[in-house]
């Protein structure tokens, strides 16, 4: 045929990819179908299918093809769909449906008769895939494939309907139980998610919830047993096994209690579960639910029984954590291969979309009952007419939605597999671009495609957050305006205590013509979104506009809040969980910029600490107090930047503890140079003088907030004795001064020094030697445990080591000695305490708490650290772990001490971070356990969980303490 | 405004109402109230009712902190008795931190917890006690220092004429008008002793009215002249008032204990069930036996089940499963005998239902049977059956909680606290008594 030489290039153009094939296919077919081929999705899989067909029924096929309509919609039908290709291949016979009128989506009605008609499981599943063609051809010739999406998907739950309702019938007359009492039996299945909110997939679960009626309640056990026999027969017939394959899972799983609970409860039972038990999330997953099939005027009843829990609970449980639990949906795990081509999950996804909207209707549904609707597009439409987010948005997010579920349609209707996967590979993308109409080839749908998800991943900020600066300010270009009430609600809505002082703050933020107001206008939003994750926004918007005014112009400034979506994030995450942290950013708001760099979040080492500071006492070697000022101000500068790596948590409370020992360590050392650098006599005043770190400072345990337990010690060189003394008080003077820190307190404490506050403030080490050699009181043996050289001359220091070795580890402990330390341990207990403290919530002297710990350690180290070398050493959980190890401690309640011990010092840093004062006690207001929970990682809403574990550790604790401390 | 609260509004204006009472339970069980005018409903409803937390702590206030009374508009119900001049209803609440979380020391959220969890299993608890009570001329002793009964009569004796007879009536009516159903009610086996059980019911509902149901018994009391007490052993000669419980388990409508084939027609899950009742029975004591006097009644012989044991319509021990009634399933449940009518009924079956669950979560394994009456065996007998003792003492009951982990987690910390702080202090309070039994025996002789 002379034809064929020029249709090569012909039928390229129709679509086809591999023309030979083509050319011989096409020979066998009448002539003027040639060019319909370009109707199809994927002409090659058209024209491969038709033959295939023709070859099982030419009768049948050739008739189609007869008729242009006819033949058009089965080129497109095969075009789009192999798996409808295989249903026409076992059912020839249905392809006369396409000869049927196709020029309207079957109604809800007519849907109900032709299933209704349906005498077995495989005919249900015929007639349903019957109609499944109609829809889809209708779908596939439609000319505006995004405007068809609504529709469509409307059409498709209602198809779902009226098999359930065809499956209902057929399973009352295969149960085993007495036809009348089973004809007479009230079930109706409730639609839930998409199929509730007439927008489902081509192939999607359908998740229904099952009510069945009773007359009386002698009849619910009846009930019951029948109903739930009912479902699992309507299960089996559109899931279970059966010559015509299966057509999609029923899944019931939304129903109270879960995949656990009862398959079918009546009508009292779901409300008596909704009233007690329901979690406020399961209230929303309500929002959608219709009458699906069954007894419609049951359902109708379900419904309007449990419509007003969806919009009460919104009001007052939890709703926070609800919306939370929400969001978590949309980014729940995305398996890392899929990341890529997941339409539904992820930001920007179908989900994205779909929480947002529903978040929306949540907070403003309370008021307004037009946005009470149940899906998506519709409840879009109706918050953008009702004023609460942009017409132009709302239609072009509308646009994206349609756009995504377009392509998720085609996706699922060629292989009726349920898939929210992007294909990867070249050729079923310029297939789908195709199928959808949307774009000319694959790399233009791809790019369409990125697109949208850039947009729609924007959606939530722009829709919920972006409007709320048009409450307080007029913003270019946008074209209308949320009441400043609206804003209440929605700031309430995400958890700001002061809606009101919240929506002042974003009006002083965003307000004026300065680049500053400019650059914060646009990105306040999301600022906004992440503050509301914290658990103070309140306080965090604050902090932040004081910040902002404090940086004022500065230029890094607001390019890195721009620049750097991470910076921002983290600076909002620190200023939205900490009051501590806020405060010291204004103090030193340059280090904003660390943020964005973790290098600068790294403790910085002793060494060059000290460096700095010698550096400083070079240049200040007129002005002490100048100098004084500058190291104090390296001290605040270097807890800011641990505080931040804590609360970022890219350090653990061990590695913070030692950081923070060092930075004590590097004030220390340098204040006492400048100390000593001012004496009369010079540097050289003629005696040797060390600090020596006691306590938790002596054990690298500091935490914030951790006062500085020292003691001082001194040996005359060229100075007579009581010069030597006088010149050693005048040191341990000037030091306290030089470090004293108002802003963050700054506490030498010597009060672990010889007798006391009764005691000499400082000591010659011949006299602690006459001291402990005439005394040697077990207390000060257990003091001197932790006792360690941490500033000044290191050789005296280390001779103050070798001395408190002697006493510290003595070779022999009497029982006397022994007694006498539990005797004292249980009076402190009962005189250290504040008056009226509960002993169960002091984190340091509690039960079970810090001190606890701490003495039990001590008690094992005084017994046996003269044979043991391992617990010699100032740490408490490296003599823990040594005790475990010489088995002087049981292994199981060594791990408990030790988890415990850490649970406790992670608490007490938390509180000095969260509340910015030093305090012992675990406040008993929730919105401050909320808050140190949060800092410990604890998801939203807590606070009880947090103190709850918290008193059953340390009551566990104080068990185990008891038993190997005192007995 | 959900439909509840409506109705609640409504019901105030159409019976005008004019005190609306605000019940909530302390750690002890002690019924408290607040009275509020009709006009601040609607404020309670939606922010609740501020108080000092010290109320629910019991005898012993630890520590202090404001906390939020939260009416359930479902338990709404107008008091029938004639003590109230003007209509007087009430409400139960729950009880809330500021921020609206609910506050850990609120037993009625403890029971809410535990059912919580069970729920999650997919698990609705049912409860039905039998509470025996005593009714005495008067709270005053008589010179030999014993309270007075209203009679004299025996087990399902008809007193015609007979005080404790109206009074069950009386008390039966004004039940019902309060919603809550009465099974059964007679006289039971010690002078001016009764019993009267409620229909089964969820066990926080139940726990809600026994509750209801101590106020209603003594308000006619009161009415009647007479003076009633659930005090568990009153008489060392008679019997002591327990509370017999009935307990189920039910997978939504379907009674979970339940299996047609099973050995009493019990489940696998009922079979756990009982096992786990029985194995944390001891550590659970403090609670469903709180008091000193709790310790006389399960020791005082008679019918009280001393031993950690299970039988089928056995009378003497712990769990007994009741005779089955053929063809219906629903009905299944076993019966707990220690716990006595002066028992926290939040805490208790909250503790219950926790050990019970810990039964079926660990598969444990329920021992044989008792067949004969433990009493009658002899102390080795007893140890060759494997019947462990329940505590003796409530000393020993709370050191034996004090150990219990199963306890601290149901209770949740606060409670399990408050709750060892108060018995703590009550065995300290006992043990400083002389008693005249001291005196008798030894003051004479030594």
């Amino acid at each position: 045929m002379s034809r064929n030489h020029t249709s090569r290039t012909e039928l390229a153009r129709l679509g086809f990819t591999d023309t030979a094939v083509a050319t011989e296919r096409l020979a066998t077919l009448p002539a003027s179908l040639g060019t319909l081929f370009a109707l199809a999705a994927d002409p090659d899989q058209a024209l491969r299918l038709i033959v295939r067909l023709r070859e099982r029924a030419s009768a049948a096929v050739d008739e189609l093809l007869a008729g242009q309509d006819a033949a058009a919609h089965l080129v497109r039908i095969l075009g789009a769909s192999a798996a409808l290709g295989e249903f026409f291949e076992r059912h020839p016979e249905q392809l006369a449906v396409l000869r049927e009128p196709l020029a309207a989506l079957p109604t809800a009605a007519e849907l109900g008769t032709r299933l209704a008609a349906s005498v077995s499981v495989d005919d249900v599943r015929v007639r349903y895939r019957r109609e499944l063609v109609r829809i889809a051809a209708w779908d596939l010739a439609s000319a505006d494939p995004l405007e068809a999406v609504e529709p469509v998907a409307a059409a498709l739950a209602d198809l779902a309907g009226a098999t359930l309702d065809a499956a209902l019938t057929l399973a009352r007359g295969s149960l085993r139980f007495p036809a009348t009492e089973v004809a007479d039996m009230r079930l109706a299945i409730i639609g839930m998610g998409k199929a509730g909110a007439r927008e489902l997939n081509y192939i999607s679960d359908v998740d229904v919830i099952y009510v069945v009626d009773a007359v009386d309640e002698t009849s619910v056990d009846r009930a019951v047993v029948i109903g739930a026999e009912l479902a699992k027969a309507v299960s089996h017939i559109v899931n279970g096994n059966s010559v015509e394959p299966a057509l999609w899972e029923l899944d019931a799983n939304l129903r109270p209690e879960g995949a656990d609970g009862a398959l079918v409860r009546t009508l009292a039972s779901h409300v008596a579960y909704y009233e007690r038990w329901a979690q406020s999330w399961e209230f929303q997953a309500l929002l959608k639910a219709r009458p699906l099939a069954g007894d419609l005027e049951l359902g109708l009843r379900y419904v309007d029984a449990i419509t007003p829990f969806v919009w009460s609970s919104a009001k007052r449980e939890n709703f926070v954590d609800s919306v939370q639990r929400m969001r978590e949906r949309v980014t729940e795990h995305i398996p890392a291969e899929e990341r890529d081509v997941q339409l539904k999950l992820g930001l920007g996804g179908l989900r994205d979309v779909e929480f947002t909207i529903q978040l929306l209707q949540l907070v403003h549904g309370q008021t307004d009952e037009s946005v009470r609707l149940r899906d998506t597009l519709g409840a879009l439409g109706a918050l953008a007419a009702g004023g609460y987010i942009g017409r132009d948005e709302a239609a072009s997010f509308a646009r994206d939605y349609r756009f995504l579920r377009l392509l998720e349609h085609r996706i699922q209707l060629a292989n009726l597999v349920r898939s929210h996967l992007m294909p990867r590979d070249d050729e079923r993308l310029r297939v789908l671009a195709r199928a959808s109409g949307q774009a000319g080839g694959s790399g233009e749908l791809v790019e369409l495609w990125q697109a949208t998800r850039v947009r729609v991943r924007g959606l939530h900020e722009r829709l919920f957050y972006r409007p709320l600066l048009s409450a307080v300010a007029s913003l270019p270009g946008e074209d209308f305006q949320i009441t400043s009430e609206q804003a209440v609600a929605r700031l309430a809505g995400v958890g700001f205590v002061d809606p009101e002082g919240a929506l002042r703050h974003i009006a002083a933020l965003t307000s004026g013509l300065s680049r500053r107001a400019t650059i914060q206008r646009n990105l306040l939003p999301i600022l906004l979104q992440w503050l509301a994750e914290g658990a103070d926004p309140d306080h965090g918007l604050l902090t932040f506009r004081r910040l902002s005014e404090t940086l004022g112009e500065s230029h890094w400034y607001l390019r890195m809040l721009r620049d750097s979506s991470g910076t921002a994030h983290r600076l909002m995450r620190l200023l939205s969980g900490s009051r501590f942290i806020g405060d010291l950013f204004l103090n030193t708001p340059e280090a904003v910029a660390w943020l964005s760099d973790d290098e600068e979040l790294a403790p910085r080492s002793l060494e060059s600490l000290l460096e700095e500071g010698a550096a400083i006492i070079g240049r200040h070697t007129d002005t002490i107090d100048d100098a004084a000022a500058a190291l104090r101000g390296i001290r605040r500068r270097e807890i800011l930047r641990l505080a931040i790596a804590g609360i970022l948590q890219l350090r653990d409370v061990q590695q913070l503890g030692h950081a923070l020992t060092d930075v004590t360590e590097a004030l220390i050392t340098s204040a006492l140079a400048l100390a000593r650098g001012t004496g009369v006599d010079g540097a050289d005043d003629g005696i040797e003088f060390a600090v020596i770190a006691m306590g938790r400072y002596g054990g690298r345990e500091l935490g914030f907030g951790s006062d500085a337990d020292v003691m001082y010690v001194y040996r005359a060189i060229t100075a007579e004795p009581a010069a030597a003394q006088s010149r050693a008080e005048q040191i341990v003077l000037a030091l306290r001064r030089l470090t004293d820190d108002i802003r963050i307190r700054f506490d030498l404490d010597e009060g672990l020094r010889p007798e006391g506050k009764n005691g000499a403030i400082v000591r010659s080490l011949e006299s602690y030697r006459a001291y402990y050699e005439r005394w040697s009181l077990t207390w000060e043996a257990q003091a001197l445990l932790r006792a360690r050289y941490a500033a000044g001359d290191e050789v005296l220091g280390r001779d103050f080591e070798a001395l408190a070795d002697e006493v510290r580890y003595p070779a022999q402990i009497g029982d006397r000695e022994l007694r006498e330390v539990k005797r004292i341990k249980a009076r402190v207990e009962a005189e250290r305490l504040p008056q009226g403290a509960d002993p169960s919530r002091h984190l340091k002297l509690g039960r079970g708490s810090l001190s606890d710990i701490e003495w039990l350690v001590q008690l094992v180290q005084l017994a046996h650290a003269s044979t043991v070398g391992e617990l010699r050493t100032t740490s408490t959980l490296d003599a823990l772990d040594a005790a475990a190890g010489a088995k002087l401690i049981p292994i199981s309640d060594a791990a408990l001490l030790r988890d415990t011990w850490q649970f406790v010092a992670r608490a007490r840093s938390a509180l000095m971070l969260w509340t910015g004062k030093t305090t012992d006690v675990l406040p008993g207001d929730r919105a401050q356990l909320e808050g140190i929970a949060r800092l410990l990682g604890y998801p939203r809403g807590s606070a009880g969980a947090f103190e709850d574990s918290y008193l059953r550790q340390t009551r566990q604790t104080r068990r185990v303490f008891e038993r190997l401390f005192f007995d | 405004m959900d439909k509840q609260q409506d109705f609640v509004l409504r019901s105030i204006e159409e019976r005008g109402v004019k005190f609306i009472r605000l019940w909530f339970t302390d750690v002890i069980g002690s019924l408290k109230s607040v009275a509020i005018a009709p006009a601040e409903v609607e404020g309670a409803f939606a922010e609740g009712v501020g108080i000092d937390g010290s109320a629910i702590e019991g005898l012993t206030r630890a520590y202090e902190a404001d906390v939020l009374l939260r009416p359930d508009p479902t338990t709404f119900q107008t008091l029938p008795w004639r003590g109230e001049v003007e209509p007087t209803a009430r409400m139960f609440c729950d009880i809330e931190t500021p921020d609206g979380e609910p506050a850990m020391a609120d037993p009625r959220n403890v029971l809410r917890r535990a059912l919580g969890k069970a729920a999650d299993r997919g698990f609705t608890f049912y409860t039905h006690p039998e509470i025996e009570f005593y009714l005495m001329r008067s709270s005053a002793l008589d010179e030999s220092g014993q309270p007075v009964p209203v009679d004299t009569a025996g087990y399902f004796d008809n007193v015609p004429g007979g005080t404790a007879h109206d009074f069950r009536r009386r008390s039966v009516r004004m039940l019902e008008d309060l919603g809550i159903s009465v099974e059964f009610s007679h006289h039971e086996g010690g002078p001016g002793q009764n019993e009267i059980d409620l229909r089964y019911a969820d066990a926080l509902t139940m726990a809600d009215n026994i509750m209801t149901f101590r106020t209603v018994v003594k308000e006619v009391a009161i009415e009647e002249g007479v003076y009633a007490t659930f005090m568990p052993k009153p008489f060392s000669d008679h019997p002591g008032s327990g509370m017999h419980t009935h307990l189920s388990l039910f997978e939504g409508d379907t009674n979970a204990f339940y299996e047609a084939g099973g050995q009493y027609q019990l489940s696998a899950v009922g079979r756990r069930f009982i096992a786990g009742l029985l194995k944390h029975a001891p550590e659970i004591t403090a609670v469903t036996n709180q008091f000193v006097n709790s310790y006389k009644r399960l020791w005082g012989g008679g019918e009280a089940p001393s031993f950690v044991c299970w039988g089928h319509n056995n009378r003497s021990a712990l769990v007994r499963v009741p005779l089955y009634k053929p063809n219906k399933g629903q009905s299944s449940r076993i019966e707990y005998r220690a716990l006595d009518s002066a028992a926290n009924p939040y805490l208790a079956f909250a503790l219950m239902l926790a050990a019970g669950l810990k039964g079926v979560e660990e598969g444990y394994e329920l021992p044989p049977e008792a067949e004969d009456n433990v009493w009658l065996l002899t102390d080795g007998e007893r140890r060759a059956l494997g019947y462990n003792a329940l505590p003796s003492s409530l000393g020993d009951a709370v050191r034996l909680m004090e150990e219990s982990e199963l306890v601290a987690e149901t209770l949740g910390e606060q409670v399990f606290n408050y709750v060892l702080l108060n018995k703590r202090s009550e065995w300290a309070e006992y043990r400083n008594q002389v008693t005249p039994f001291e005196l008798q025996r030894n003051l004479g002789i030594l």
